[in-house]
């Protein structure tokens, strides 16, 4: 995995997750890879493997099993409610930029339209 | 969390001219450090008074004890191997280190050869530039120690082989010890790093976390780095 040296590793590590939960390569009830060896398939600090489960357990999205290792969450509420995070951080981004060059609130809604519109027709 | 090195008003000397002045560092267990500095800052100098190789004035503790004598017994440093003759085999080198070495781990050592693809019949002479570096890693590594020291471990070597290295560090650092890693080019090794010390004008100019550095500053580690040289010159 690339990462951006900007980042605080440990936060691209979350996301890496995150990610992988949304897209379904990590399905409630799974059992992550040992700590060891998502540093390895990552190229990364045992360490910042570590703070990163460690946050995302304190966030009740992974579940720690003494002895047995990390498992995603199987709380299908606490999943909806991490997707429901990651595109309001996504937005938030968005409507900061967009509000910085002076677009009302309306106009950003008729923007969002207008580009889905036409990135829908490129995708056909 | 307890301190694998400490090093307390450490000064040396060459020939009259100074190389390290008055430094003080501690690096906890578990972490690995990145040693970062200019050619001839004095990174390679550091190393070896950590393990008594050189004399400096001031005080040095490894794992509690400040014996300087004993310190080549708590530190696996990455040698480069000039003592052996180059019709030496691989397994010959390694047979030595097990003499020499009680905590040199021949399981270890094994699996590092199969994970490093090193061919142990080979003669050092015949070994390429980073072939001579996997061997040193695989040596260094397969001693269970508290604290390693890797000198420039991926310099002029290429890239498949730093991949193949970085991962060997990462799979066989013991949990507690501590890697100290010294280069000069940092992106590559950057992920890897908990923190990052920097050897600038004969003292330790920096000592950071490297994502308190990436937190507070909004930059790379390499950036931060060259930052340091940048700051450096505007100041003269």
């Amino acid at each position: 995995m690339k990462f951006d040296d900007k980042v605080p590793i440990y936060y691209q590590i979350k996301n890496y997750l995150y990610h992988e939960m949304m897209t379904g390569q990590l399905k409630p009830g799974d059992k992550l890879p040992a700590v060891r060896q998502l540093a390895v398939d990552l190229t990364v600090n045992v360490n910042t493997v570590q703070r990163a489960l460690g946050e995302m357990i304190t966030e009740n999205i992974l579940e720690s099993k003494r002895g047995k290792g990390n498992f995603v969450t199987t709380d299908e509420q606490r999943i909806t409610q991490l997707k429901e995070h990651l595109v309001m951080e996504q937005l938030e981004r968005v409507y900061e930029q967009l509000h910085a060059l002076n677009l009302t609130d309306e106009q950003i809604i008729d923007s969002l339209k207008r580009f889905i519109a036409q990135r829908g027709q490129q995708d056909d | 969390m307890t301190n694998v090195l400490t090093i307390n008003q450490l000064t040396y000397k060459h020939n009259l001219k100074t190389i390290l002045n008055d430094i003080d560092l501690t690096l906890e267990t578990g972490k690995i450090v990145g040693l970062l500095g200019e050619n001839g800052a004095g990174k390679t100098t550091l190393m070896r008074l950590i393990t008594g190789s050189a004399k400096g004035a001031g005080t040095i503790t490894v794992c509690g004890d400040s014996v300087t004598a004993h310190h080549k017994g708590h530190v696996s440093f990455t040698e480069q191997l000039r003592g052996f003759k180059s019709n030496t085999r691989v397994d010959r080198v390694a047979n030595f280190y097990r003499l020499v070495y009680p905590d040199f781990d021949g399981q270890r050592f094994e699996e590092l050869v199969t994970f490093l693809q090193i061919d142990t019949s080979l003669k050092l002479g015949a070994l390429s530039k980073g072939m001579k570096e996997k061997v040193v890693i695989a040596l260094t590594l397969a001693r269970q120690t508290q604290l390693y020291l890797l000198d420039e471990p991926f310099s002029g070597i290429d890239s498949m082989s730093r991949k193949k290295i970085i991962s060997s560090i990462i799979k066989w650092k013991p949990a507690d010890a501590t890697m100290v890693i010294s280069d000069h080019y940092v992106s590559e090794i950057a992920p890897i790093l908990d923190e990052v010390v920097i050897v600038k004008d004969q003292t330790i100019y920096a000592h950071k976390a490297s994502d308190a550095i990436r937190e507070e500053f909004g930059i790379g580690i390499e950036a931060y780095y060259e930052s340091l040289y940048e700051g450096g010159v505007s100041h003269d």
